[in-house]
């Protein structure tokens, strides 16, 4: 991290800005027409009235806001929204250690074997992801089969429709992200370090806590952050395979907008959406530079 | 009393290829024994071996008479300092240094001063809250070094530890360790591929080829008492030409079965007449300006000789000179 801040400081003469940022322009517009246009349209409309009979009407109130952070329901929206994305990023973020771990370790073939499973996630849609989920989960499905064959469960085992189910489906679609975050710090460690370690005394479980974790924490941070961004936005998945009392935000903007007809409150909820996910990502980023003084 | 580390038929074999061929071996209290060899002779994976992080395939491993080989690295008492150094990025030189001894259960009490001492030592105590980003490689092997003999494990390993490091930085640290093993005293077994490095620190070097330990004894008996071809050929420089009767050369004693002749490039000379023992007419195929001296390389009976000479040799290539030895200076192997 400290080449990239040298390297961007080289040759940072007034010409080389000015060309830097003509270089950047064509960028810059394109986020601004495709990100920040609908963005700031969003914000706009989260301020409108909803007529009983319509979408909107245009106004300047506060309504919305004042419905999304005080209504019991939503509050408990939100709530589920943020508990489940938390459960969710944890359980990423251990199992995506756990591989990057292991293929750290290895070479050759096998390397780039678990590599393509690893990628395998990203090459399915999320579409195809929950399908794939909704068969494996019910009483009918092949983990209930496969556990009545091994003898693990006597009777069939219904998973679908549960938080556990979600949080599964969730953590399959955000763990590829996880993974090679944590994988690309891994193999920037020299496995010396390791080695010194057991060889100064360390036993392994030591050398994890006192070595490993340390090197690691600002990776597991924001693959930590990138699992919870990325769950707190997703809506099918969720919908799909959780139960029906679990109520997302991503669920309740589509309710509002496509059922009710308020784009006003779906547009306000949206924007606390998009507030929370910031919060979270700025909180990170202060985190990883707060502890990441004098070796980052 | 048995000594500080004893290796007994030690084999370890990775696939097919047999990496350490049944090594015996014993390291006594205070020595500081070289494994010297060319890249792939097995010498890094038997410290390895010593220090607990590959398994022996066969053979036994003692540290001070207990036997060891089954023991995992964290449970033996040796400490390695790497090539790389290995120093942890995320501690400081202090936190570097009182690791091994955080590890070892010693009382917290004790741990700062040893760590203070330790470092004043290696002449790092100036370096105490650097982190190991913030220092050249040779400071940080210093800080290393330090680390590794805080703890005072029965046999300091060292892997290669300058080969990192530039010529310079490399002789400085050579002499710092040769300083700190008359001081300290410690046991240490050190593998390198580089023969001076050897040669200055080493009370005994064992010479390594194919998994096998080809000769061990002091530099001077490596040096001057070469039990083979190959030890003769790696450490140091050498010249050779085979010895048959048509062979062209002028020898006060010609030996009756076909051998070999190695020469040190240091005893050649140009000889005027009949002025040496033991000449060989040789074309001159090329002399090279090193800084002070010339390296002169010649071709006689199809073999290269050459040699080093102070004063720019009055003749250029295509000459033909007549190179002398003296007879106590030659050595014979026979032809393999």
């Amino acid at each position: 991290m400290t080449d990239i801040a040298t390297v961007a400081h080289v040759g940072r003469g007034p010409r080389t800005v000015s060309l830097r940022w003509l270089l950047l322009a064509p960028a810059i517009m394109f986020i601004a027409i495709v990100f920040g246009l609908p963005l700031m349209y969003l914000v706009r409309m989260s301020f409108n009235l909803h007529p009983p009979d319509g979408t909107y009407v245009e106004a300047w109130t506060l309504k919305n806001y004042i419905t999304v952070l005080t209504n019991p329901l939503q509050l408990a929206t939100i709530g589920m929204t943020v508990y489940i994305s938390l459960v969710t990023a944890a359980i990423t973020v251990t199992g995506s250690f756990i591989f990057a771990h292991f293929v750290w370790g290895q070479k050759g073939k096998l390397r780039t074997v678990l590599l393509a499973i690893a990628l395998g996630p990203m090459l399915v849609s999320e579409i195809s992801v929950i399908i794939g989920w909704r068969m494996f989960f019910p009483s009918n499905g092949l983990l209930s089969y496969s556990l009545i064959w091994t003898g693990l469960a006597d009777e069939k085992i219904n998973l679908l429709a549960t938080q556990t189910a979600a949080v599964v489906g969730l953590s399959y679609i955000s763990m590829p992200y996880c993974f090679f975050t944590i994988l690309s710090v891994l193999n920037g460690i020299d496995r010396n370090l390791l080695t010194a370690s057991g060889d100064l005394g360390a036993s392994p479980v030591r050398t994890f806590f006192r070595v490993l974790l340390p090197l690691t924490k600002g990776a597991l941070a924001s693959a930590f952050t990138q699992a919870f961004v990325f769950t707190m936005g997703i809506y099918a998945t969720t919908n799909a395979l959780g139960p029906d009392s679990l109520w997302t935000m991503g669920y309740e903007i589509q309710r509002q907008m496509l059922s009710r007809r308020d784009w006003p409150l779906a547009s306000a909820i949206a924007v606390v959406l998009v507030v929370i996910i910031t919060l979270a990502a700025l909180m990170a980023q202060w985190l990883r530079h707060r502890k990441g003084r004098g070796h980052a | 009393m048995s000594s500080t580390l004893q290796l007994r038929r030690v084999v370890k074999r990775y696939g097919d290829s047999v990496a350490v061929d049944a090594i015996d071996l014993a390291v006594e209290q205070g020595e500081f024994l070289t494994l010297l060899g060319p890249s792939g002779c097995g010498k890094t994976t038997t410290l390895r071996l010593i220090g607990g992080m590959d398994w022996p395939d066969a053979g036994t491993i003692e540290i001070n008479g207990v036997r060891v080989d089954n023991l995992p690295s964290h449970k033996r008492d040796t400490v390695t300092v790497f090539q790389s150094g290995a120093l942890f990025p995320h501690l400081t030189v202090a936190e570097n240094v009182a690791y091994g001894l955080k590890m070892r259960g010693v009382p917290r009490a004790d741990i700062s001063p040893r760590v203070k001492r330790m470092l004043d030592v290696v002449r790092m105590g100036a370096f105490v809250g650097r982190y190991p980003a913030e220092m050249s490689g040779g400071q940080r092997q210093r800080v290393a070094l330090a680390r590794a003999m805080v703890v005072e494990p029965s046999i300091l390993l060292f892997d290669e530890p300058m080969s990192a490091l530039d010529l310079k930085m490399r002789i400085e640290l050579r002499s710092e360790i040769r300083r700190l093993h008359e001081e300290v005293g410690f046991t240490a077994v050190f593998v390198t591929h580089d023969q001076s490095e050897a040669m200055a620190l080493s009370d005994r070097i064992a010479v390594m080829n194919k998994g096998k330990i080809v000769q061990i004894g002091t530099p001077i008996e490596i040096f001057e008492r070469p039990s083979n071809e190959f030890v003769y050929t790696f450490v140091g420089e050498s010249c050779s030409m085979n010895i048959d009767e048509q062979s062209e050369l002028h020898l006060s004693q010609r030996p009756t079965s076909p051998q070999r002749l190695y020469l040190r490039p240091s005893h050649l000379r140009l000889v005027n007449g009949s002025g040496a023992e033991n000449f060989v007419a040789a074309r001159v195929t090329d002399i090279e300006y090193l800084g002070g001296m010339y390296r002169v390389h010649a071709e006689a009976n199809g073999c290269r000789l050459f040699f080093d000479s102070t004063e720019a040799p009055e003749l250029g290539p295509n000459h033909v000179v007549k190179i002398g030895w003296n007879s106590d200076d030659a050595t014979y192997f026979p032809v393999s």
